[in-house]
């Protein structure tokens, strides 16, 4: 733990005031619902671009990427490169633009179009779930990282980020959101480009530090395997270990038998042809600032503009994992996950520490602040309209709006309050929510947009035939259970997430296909918002 | 053991008969499938609609960039 100065909180301060200075001042252009859930269409590709990427990082990746980088090395910045950028780019050329024209406001909502309301109201409430426990959960990441770093009191760093965000975010809905992460953007991206060049500088430069990051890789191996007592996986020799420790550091393509998440069948197939376009064609979160998006270009662009941002961020968040493994080699599995913490304590002058940490916030809220207003569009559109007040006029949907999000603020706050005993690491913990969701999502949603031919009923049985074979999963592979059971656990890595996402979006298709080849094909109305239809047809002009 | 741990095992024991440089040449080979569709996609899709534009603002040339960083990130690492 360090202190931080008043340079340090200085800067930090400054950079608050300036966020909420852009909240409040794009909430005083906010007249409808329009303008509070879709910026009123009227979004730049520039803004949308940055704001994507400032939201996939979050405080919880900028914490937990370090820490799992630190223990597995470079194979964490997959999730940034084949994990993110060609998932985007055929999202800008295919997908993204077709919801675009369909001018929808949240993914349920095509669902209903192209399927039906009962698909529309079970992916919705399913996401709804994941949105309002995801933000509790980076609520509290941000609480341990600022605890880990300053010492400061967790319950106060809980309800602080959440009264700014909430503020910002009730006023502006996702105008506010978009622009501010513009700012976060730049901040995190300098911040973390920061970390890097000081801790490479302080290791002697770049050919140094990589030389001792294999030094301090195999010491690290040779500690596992001597500390290490389990027997239950096939273990390599003494050796093949130390070199395995060694060569895979800077590896992004580790073999089959990796423990690490990411051996490459879970990145490749999981990780960049799952999960992925999961993440960026069928999260509300992600997918609602291009719906915003002022033109159809606008959309595309974005997506563009954030594939080729996404090519620097592992350099950002990945290196200073393996910085801290040089400057601390003897800190265990459980520390690991505080290792950036420690790196910015120890590493960084005054001044500089409040240039982080106003990163790190950055980082946090830019995704926070997405989350809670994704959610909250998700709640007033799908559920509230579609349910409640078919007839609600902007000026309703605006107050509906804002009120729910302070309904979200405050139950994140609660939520991570409750989460503070919960010890496992927070990001795979917030993946494998994700991998509960994205699987199945993607599954109906690709069904639905590339075959006419899909049924609803289809597609709704397939949607949670998804969500019960990753449940099962999970649940089959808890030590508890296999215990009770008598039986080995499913999978050998230590968090198989992307694995419970293959087999969920497996099952998905699957039922989906095979039910609607025996269902009755939906009318034209709803088939009309397949992709090849819609084209046909010549819907847009 | 269960009919599920079966499968896993069966999958797992075929997986790592993959040698690790063809799964290398298989990320590659993703990126480029993704680039040679890139190339092949028409104007209209990739660029503004209903007004004139500039070179830069042909978004095939940036889509093509991403991924030929791509490429060489993961013939280094």
């Amino acid at each position: 733990m360090t202190h931080l100065t008043y340079v340090d909180y200085l800067v930090i301060i400054s950079y608050l005031a300036v966020t909420m200075a852009i909240g409040l001042w794009v909430g005083s252009y906010v007249r409808s619902g329009s303008d509070f859930f879709l910026a009123g269409r009227s979004l730049p590709w520039w803004a949308i671009g940055m704001s994507l990427v400032a939201t996939d990082i979050g405080g919880t990746d900028l914490v937990g990427i370090a820490g799992d980088s630190y223990r597995y090395g470079m194979v964490m910045g997959n999730f940034e490169w084949i994990g993110c950028v060609p998932a985007m780019l055929v999202a800008a050329f295919v997908f993204i633009p077709h919801l675009w024209r369909c001018q929808v406001t949240t993914i349920p909502e095509y669902l209903e179009r192209r399927f039906s309301v009962q698909l529309r109201a079970s992916v919705a409430s399913v996401w709804l779930v994941l949105m309002a426990c995801n933000l509790g959960v980076m609520l509290l990441a941000s609480a341990k990282f600022m605890s880990d770093l300053a010492g400061w009191e967790m319950s106060l760093s809980i309800l602080g980020v959440a009264l700014l965000v909430g503020v910002y975010t009730w006023s502006g809905g996702l105008g506010a959101v978009v622009y501010t992460d513009v700012l976060q953007g730049v901040i995190m991206i300098g911040g973390c480009l920061m970390i890097v060049v000081v801790g490479i500088s302080d290791l002697g430069g770049l050919e140094p530090f990589i030389d001792k990051v294999h030094a301090a890789a195999h010491e690290r191996g040779n500690r596992v395997v001597s500390t290490s007592p389990d027997s239950s996986l096939p273990m390599k020799t003494a050796n093949e270990r130390f070199t395995s420790a060694e060569s895979d550091t800077f590896s992004l393509v580790l073999p089959v038998d990796s423990t690490s998440p990411g051996p490459w069948p879970a990145i490749l197939f999981g990780l960049a042809i799952i999960v992925s376009p999961g993440y960026w064609i069928g999260n509300q979160c992600i997918v609602q600032r291009s719906l915003g998006a002022k033109s159809e270009y606008d959309a595309k662009a974005a997506y563009v503009y954030g594939a080729l941002l996404k090519g620097l961020i592992p350099f950002l968040v990945v290196i200073p994992g393996l910085i801290a493994l040089v400057k601390f080699p003897q800190l265990t599995t459980e520390q690991a996950g505080g290792a950036l913490p420690l790196l910015v304590g120890r590493l960084l002058p005054e001044g500089f520490r409040g240039v982080f940490v106003a990163a790190f916030l950055a980082a946090l809220m830019s995704s926070v602040d997405s989350y809670l207003n994704s959610a909250t569009t998700i709640y007033v559109n799908d559920f509230y309209r579609r349910f409640y007040r078919p007839h609600a006029d902007e000026g309703q949907m605006l107050l509906i709006g804002r009120w729910t999000t302070i309904g979200f603020v405050l139950w994140a706050v609660y939520f991570a309050f409750q989460m503070m005993a919960y010890q496992q690491n927070i990001y795979s913990l917030f993946q494998t929510l994700m991998s509960f969701v994205v699987g199945p999502t993607l599954g109906v949603l690709l069904a639905g947009m590339l075959s006419s031919r899909t049924a609803s009923e289809g597609a709704l049985s397939g949607f949670f035939a998804g969500l019960a074979t990753a449940a099962g999963l999970l649940t089959l592979n808890l030590s508890t259970v296999g215990l009770w059971l008598n039986m080995p656990p499913l999978f050998r890595v230590e968090a198989p997430y992307l694995y419970y996402s293959i087999w969920a979006f497996l099952v998905t298709i699957s039922v989906t296909v095979v039910l609607s080849y025996f269902a009755r094909p939906d009318s034209p109305e709803k088939t009309r918002y397949c992709i090849w239809e819609w084209r046909v047809a010549g819907v847009t002009k | 053991m269960t009919v599920l741990h079966w499968i896993g095992d069966s999958i797992r024991s075929q997986l790592l008969l993959v040698p690790l440089s063809v799964a290398r040449w298989l990320f590659l080979g993703l990126l480029l499938v993704i680039m040679a569709w890139v190339v092949q996609l028409a104007p209209a899709q990739t660029t503004p609609r209903g007004r004139s534009f500039a070179w830069y603002e042909d978004l095939k040339i940036w889509a093509w960039l991403a991924l030929l960083f791509q490429v060489v990130v993961y013939s280094i690492f």
